[in-house]
């Protein structure tokens, strides 16, 4: 077997589950390095279903999955030795003190009891939720309760940790704080896997994307890869129509919306445009490489 | 990892240092399904009896316990009053009650402590989700099963043996050749208290268990409970008187009567406990019953928990 620190953080061959008639992952192959890695996808996409069979939770109908260099169909306990899971629903029972439940959740990773309670103050006061660390977690708004959650996850130092949905139920501010919190994970040495049907949140955070779309990967790659663009972006002041006829004239593609022009060409883009705005005599405001967003791919892959 | 940058005053005189220490790795030892099962039995046994929890989570656990003393606080003070104050002699053979008496006066109360606690262990767990955190760390769907289990053994075992062994020093401390005597002399009980506390636990225990593996919330879970083990007894000692045959069979579905058969036959008593004795079935076909149906909530639970964790 290959030690976990030389392994990909998670490598499936034709993974794939069934809910009995339902299939909810297809034919999954995709390899994974460490880092933070989001999961993306719409609702019922797929990808709660894949956490769970990462976690060994479900067995994969067909296909096989590593996690940290381990089977998890053949050694579930071995991987839930190293990973954390941060669930999408509520996993906090109401009647504990946000302080308890952390030490519990770290002696069921197996951590001493004196080491439990040590771990459980630091991570409580990394998530900020040292003021409130001896009330009761049914007494906690939606934020605290995610980070709560998090803590739970993160409190027995694993090397992977699970976040189904962070930010879900979260007001605009909460979210800020959950996704720098999650930011900060890669420093401490925690792999990440976000999963989010909250496109922006993944681009925020992650640095490796894994698309799922029913049940398939429709796209997996570093995050500057996928939505790095062969287009360039021009706002000028005036003149677009004059560029525009110049441009489609030495072979470019040109896309006008109002006084910003989305082009593509075949040579550099950027030498064309320059020499294009001379021979014009056309000022410019703006001249970039054309970014695309997560959504953009995912509804044009989405769609085809 | 320590990071930071000391204070100072301006001058350059370092008046101290605010460290942010950050997120610390765990270097140290891992316990692996040990640790995780010992920690789950800890949990269940402070939930049950409302340890850690707010006041209103105590309150009906330590209740029910000191109405349990109760018995044996009057045996004894009687005892007591009686050998010491009146100089009576009680001796060993105490008038009062022994404790086949004190497990019949508590089974009752030990009936609503286990309705509260087999709902109370694993009802919250499924409900609110705490489950996916099982579901995330080293164990088997076997150690939280068998952990919750643990956790009703020791915390309702110690309901029934702790009244039982202050009963067994209390009267051993009015022995006439002193108390270390008394304890010698009826050491013999510590088995049988032992022996007969494991079935009534198994029989009271695996039923509460199996509701509080269904029911989604705690009040309706005990008063199903409740609801079974008196109606079984009442059902069960009518069919089989009513019926002959294979009919007399229903008797042994009398649950709350099957460890009482057992504890007698433990203490070797004969007492004529209605429905089982009457159908002539002895006390081993009580054993089998209870035997039977602490197996059959193990295996319920492994496979409804199958899905879960």
């Amino acid at each position: 077997m290959t030690s976990a620190a030389e392994a990909p953080l998670i490598a499936t061959r034709q993974l794939g589950h069934a809910y009995g008639e339902i299939v909810a992952l297809h034919h999954l192959d995709f390899t994974v390095p460490p880092g933070r890695i989001g999961l993306v996808g719409a609702n019922g996409a797929g990808k709660s279903t894949l956490i769970k069979v990462l976690l060994g939770i479900l067995d994969p109908t067909e296909g096989e999955a590593r996690v940290l260099g381990i089977d998890v169909a053949a050694d579930p306990i071995g991987v839930r030795a190293h990973v954390g899971y941060m669930p999408e629903e509520s996993c906090l029972p109401l009647a504990q003190t946000a302080a308890d439940f952390t030490v519990y959740a770290a002696e069921l990773a197996g951590i001493p009891t004196r080491a439990a309670r040590q771990r459980a103050s630091d991570v409580l006061t990394l998530v900020g939720l040292h003021e409130e660390r001896f009330r009761y977690l049914g007494e906690f708004s939606t934020g605290m309760k995610q980070r709560a959650m998090l803590a739970q996850a993160i409190v027995h130092d694993p090397q992977l940790v699970f976040l189904d949905e962070p930010t879900a139920g979260l007001d605009p501010e909460g979210r800020e704080e959950m996704l720098a919190l999650i930011g900060r994970l890669g420093g401490f040495g925690i792999n990440v896997l976000v999963s989010s049907h909250v496109l922006t949140d993944i681009e925020a955070t992650c640095d490796w994307v894994i698309m799922l779309d029913g049940g398939r990967v429709l796209r997996t790659g570093p995050l500057t890869g996928i939505t790095g663009s062969d287009s360039v972006d021009v706002e000028l002041i005036d003149g677009a129509d004059r560029v525009v006829a110049a441009l489609r004239a030495k072979g470019a593609e040109v896309e006008l919306r109002g006084k910003l022009l989305r082009i593509r060409a075949d040579d550099d883009a950027f030498d064309l445009i320059r020499d294009v705005l001379a021979e014009t005599g056309t000022g410019m405001r703006r001249l970039s490489q054309s970014a695309r967003t997560l959504e953009d791919i995912f509804l044009e892959d989405g769609s085809r | 990892m320590t990071t930071g940058t000391p204070a100072t005053n301006g001058t350059g005189t370092e008046q101290g240092a605010v460290f942010d220490l950050g997120y610390q790795p765990h270097d140290g030892p891992r316990l692996g399904r040990r640790g995780a099962f010992l920690a789950t039995v800890r949990d269940g046994v402070r939930r049950i009896l409302g340890i850690r929890r707010k006041a209103r989570k105590k309150l009906m656990p330590w209740l029910l316990f000191a109405i349990a003393m109760l018995p044996v606080i009057a045996v004894v003070g009687l005892s007591f009053f009686t050998d010491v104050l009146l100089d009576a002699q009680v001796g060993n053979d105490n008038p009062f009650a022994g404790h086949p008496q004190l497990f019949t006066l508590t089974s009752s109360v030990f009936l609503i402590f286990t309705a509260l606690a087999g709902p109370e262990l694993l009802i919250p767990d499924r409900v609110e989700g705490v489950l996916s955190v099982y579901a995330s760390r080293p164990m088997r769907i076997t150690d939280y099963i068998g952990a919750r289990a643990t956790a009703l053994a020791i915390a309702a075992g110690g309901f029934l043996v702790v009244p039982q062994l202050v009963m067994y020093v209390g009267l051993a401390t009015l022995d006439d050749d002193g108390w270390f005597s008394g304890l010698v002399s009826n050491i013999g009980d510590v088995p049988k208290i032992l022996f007969a506390s494991l079935f009534y636990l198994l029989a009271y225990g695996a039923p509460a268990f199996l509701v509080g593996m269904f029911a989604k919330r705690l009040g309706p879970a005990w008063g199903v409970y409740l609801a079974v083990m008196l109606l079984s007894t009442a059902f069960a000692v009518a069919i089989s008187e009513a019926t002959s045959g294979v009919g007399r069979y229903a008797a042994l579905a009398a649950l709350s009567i099957n460890p009482d058969i057992v504890m007698d036959w433990i203490f070797d008593r004969s007492t004529f406990r209605e429905g089982i004795t009457s159908a002539g079935f002895g006390p081993l076909w009580s054993v089998g019953v209870i035997v039977g149906l602490g197996l059959v909530s193990w295996f319920v639970g492994l496979r409804k928990y199958r899905s879960l964790l």
